[in-house]
C-alpha cells in the first residue's frame, strides 16, 4: 500500500470515528428541539438547542465575549500548569536521585497529592486574595504534586545498569537528565501530566467560580449567568467546559498511546 | 524502618514548628496564617460549642455526610446498572460513551449554578450533584471492566451449562469487580469533593462546606483551616477504612488484585 492511500484511509476512519462521536449529541439535540417546539416540555430554564445555537452565534461572532472567557481561562491554565511541569519534573528528578531526600519527602508528597483540589481554594482565597493569583496558584498546586510524584517514580524505576552505563560514558547532571533519565521515564511522566491536567482543569473552573474579583473565564461565565437567570449562557458555558476538558485529556491520552502501544507495535487492529 | 519513619516525620515537624514560631512572633500575619496550635484550639472549640446535644462541628459534618451518603448510594447504584448495560450492549456503548466522556469533564461545582436554577438552594441541588459526580467515574470503570471480560471465559461457562444469571454472577462480577471498586473509590473522592464544593455556593444552613465558606468570606482563617483539616481527615477515613475493607473482603478473596487506574 502506498503512503498516500494509507493516509487517506486513516483520514476517512478518523472522520468516521468523530462522526460516530458526534452522533448521540445530534440525536439528543433533535429530540430536545422537537420536545420544546411542540410544547411537550415548557421550561424557561431549559432552552431549546436552536436558542443555544443563536446564543452561541451571538457570543462568538457578534460580540466575541466567548473568546474573551475562553482566552483568559486558557491563559490561567497554561501559566499555572507550565510552572507546575517545570518545577515538578525538576524536583521529581532531584528526589529520585538523592535517597535521603526521597525518604524525607516521599510520604509528605503522597499525602499532599491526595488532598482534594477544592480544599486548597479557600486557603488561597484567604491568603492570596480574590483575583488571578489565587486561581493560578490553585492550578499550580493541584497539578504540581502529581507531576513531581510521577516523575520521581518514573526515574526510580529505570534499570540501574542503564544509569551506571551512562555515568561510565561520562554523562552527568543536566545531560544525564535530558538524554537518559527523561526519555527512560517518559511513560510515567506523561501519566502524571495527564492526571495533573485533569486536576488543573477542575482547579481552574472551581477557582474562577469562587474568586470574586475575577471578571473573565469560563467558570465566571457560568456563575455570572445565574444573576441574570440566563440558562442558555450557562448551558453553553458548561458545554464548552466539558468539551475543552475532554479534548485536553484526549490530547494527553493520544500522546501516551503514541509513546507506548504504538511504539511497541501493539496498535489494536479493527 | 525506624529511620524511615523518623525521616518521613521530620519535614512535617519542621514545617509545623516553623509555622508555629513565625505566627507567634508575627513574622507572618497571624490573622491569615494562625499558628497550628490556634487551629487545633479552634477545632476543639468548634467541637465543644453547644456540646452535649448539638456540637457545631458534628452537626455540620453529619449534614454533609448525610448528603454524601444519599448522593453516593444513588450514584453507585445508577452507575453500576448503567455500566453493566453499556458493557454488555455495543449499541448502547456507542451511544452513551461520548456523552459520558464530555459530561464527566465538567467539574461538579460548575454545574451548581444551573442546578440552583432548576432545583433551588440546599439539599436537592447538593445531593443531585453529589450523585452525578459519583455516577460518572463508576459508570466509566464498570463499562471498562465489563467490556474487558474475556469472551472465551463466558463461552466456556456457557458450554459447561451455566445459565445467563450464573454467567453474570460467576464470570462477569468477579472479573470486573476490581474495575468497579476503582470506580467506586474515585466516585467517593469526587462525590465528597463535589458535595463540599457545592455547599460553598448552594448555601444552606448546615454542612462542612457551608461552615468553611462562611468562615472564608469573613476571613476567619482558623475556622477555614480547621474545617479543611476535618474534610481531609474524613476523606482519608472513608477511602482507607470503608472502601479498603470491602475491597479486601471481596476482590482479594477472588484473587484479583486491584489494578491502578487513573482519573
Amino acid at each position: 500500500m502506498t503512503e498516500q492511500k494509507k493516509k487517506s484511509i486513516s483520514l476517512s476512519s478518523k472522520l468516521k470515528s468523530s462522526l460516530d462521536f458526534l452522533f448521540p449529541f445530534l440525536i439528543i439535540g433533535i429530540v430536545w428541539e422537537i420536545l420544546v417546539q411542540t410544547g411537550i416540555i415548557e421550561l424557561r430554564s431549559l432552552p431549546a438547542p436552536s436558542t443555544l445555537l443563536a446564543k452561541f452565534w451571538e457570543l462568538t461572532f457578534v460580540n466575541g465575549i466567548l473568546w474573551k472567557h475562553l482566552g483568559s481561562s486558557l491563559y490561567r491554565l497554561a501559566t499555572g500548569y507550565l510552572l507546575a511541569v517545570l518545577i515538578g519534573t525538576a524536583l521529581g528528578a532531584l528526589l529520585a536521585q538523592k535517597p535521603l531526600l526521597h525518604d524525607m519527602f516521599e510520604p509528605s508528597l503522597n499525602l499532599l497529592m491526595s488532598v482534594p483540589t477544592i480544599a486548597w481554594i479557600p486557603i488561597f482565597l484567604i491568603t492570596l486574595g480574590l483575583g488571578d493569583k489565587t486561581v493560578i496558584i490553585a492550578i499550580f498546586t493541584s497539578s504540581f504534586f502529581a507531576i513531581t510524584y510521577n516523575t520521581m517514580r518514573g526515574i526510580e524505576m529505570i534499570d540501574k545498569s542503564i544509569v551506571n552505563a551512562a555515568h561510565l560514558m561520562g554523562l552527568h547532571g543536566l545531560n544525564l537528565f535530558l538524554e537518559v533519565l527523561l526519555p527512560a521515564s517518559m511513560l510515567s511522566i506523561i501519566n502524571g501530566l495527564r492526571l495533573a491536567i485533569g486536576y488543573a482543569w477542575r482547579a481552574l473552573v472551581g477557582g474562577e467560580l469562587l474568586a470574586a474579583m475575577i471578571e473573565w473565564g469560563l467558570g465566571k461565565m457560568v456563575y455570572q449567568a445565574r444573576y441574570f437567570n440566563d440558562a442558555s449562557v450557562m448551558l453553553l458555558g458548561l458545554l464548552i467546559i466539558g468539551i475543552t476538558g475532554f479534548l485536553l485529556d484526549k490530547t494527553f491520552l493520544t500522546i501516551l498511546e503514541r509513546n507506548t502501544v504504538e511504539k511497541w507495535g501493539m496498535t489494536a487492529k479493527k | 524502618m525506624r529511620r524511615k519513619i523518623f525521616l518521613a516525620i521530620l519535614p512535617i515537624v519542621i514545617f509545623l514548628l516553623a509555622w508555629e514560631v513565625s505566627a507567634r512572633l508575627e513574622w507572618v500575619n497571624p490573622v491569615l496564617f494562625p499558628a497550628p496550635s490556634a487551629i487545633l484550639n479552634e477545632l476543639v472549640d468548634l467541637f465543644q460549642e453547644g456540646l452535649p446535644a448539638h456540637s457545631i462541628l458534628i452537626n455540620h459534618t453529619l449534614a454533609t455526610l448525610k448528603r454524601l451518603g444519599i448522593g453516593f448510594s444513588v450514584g453507585v447504584l445508577a452507575g453500576v446498572l448503567m455500566g453493566v448495560l453499556m458493557g454488555l450492549s455495543n449499541p448502547s456503548f456507542h451511544f452513551f460513551n461520548p456523552l459520558i466522556l464530555v459530561l464527566m469533564s465538567i467539574p461538579g461545582i460548575a454545574l451548581a449554578p444551573l442546578f440552583i436554577i432548576w432545583l433551588g438552594f440546599g439539599d436537592p441541588t447538593i445531593i443531585t450533584l453529589g450523585a452525578l459526580s459519583t455516577f460518572f467515574p463508576v459508570v466509566y470503570s464498570t463499562t471498562t471492566g465489563v467490556r474487558s471480560v474475556d469472551r472465551q471465559m463466558v463461552r466456556a461457562a456457557q458450554i459447561m451449562g451455566a445459565s445467563r444469571l450464573q454467567v453474570i454472577t460467576s464470570v462477569y462480577i468477579p472479573w470486573s469487580a476490581a474495575f468497579v471498586f476503582n470506580g467506586i473509590k474515585l466516585g467517593l473522592a469526587r462525590g465528597w469533593m463535589t458535595v463540599i464544593a457545592v455547599e460553598f455556593v448552594a448555601a444552606s444552613n448546615y454542612g462542612l462546606g457551608y461552615m468553611i465558606w462562611y468562615a472564608t468570606e469573613r476571613l476567619k482563617a482558623d475556622v477555614v483551616y480547621a474545617g479543611i483539616l476535618v474534610m481531609i481527615l474524613i476523606y482519608f477515613i472513608l477511602d482507607k477504612l470503608l472502601i479498603g475493607n470491602v475491597e479486601k473482603k471481596t476482590i482479594s478473596r477472588w484473587g484479583m488484585i486491584t489494578q491502578k487506574q487513573e482519573e
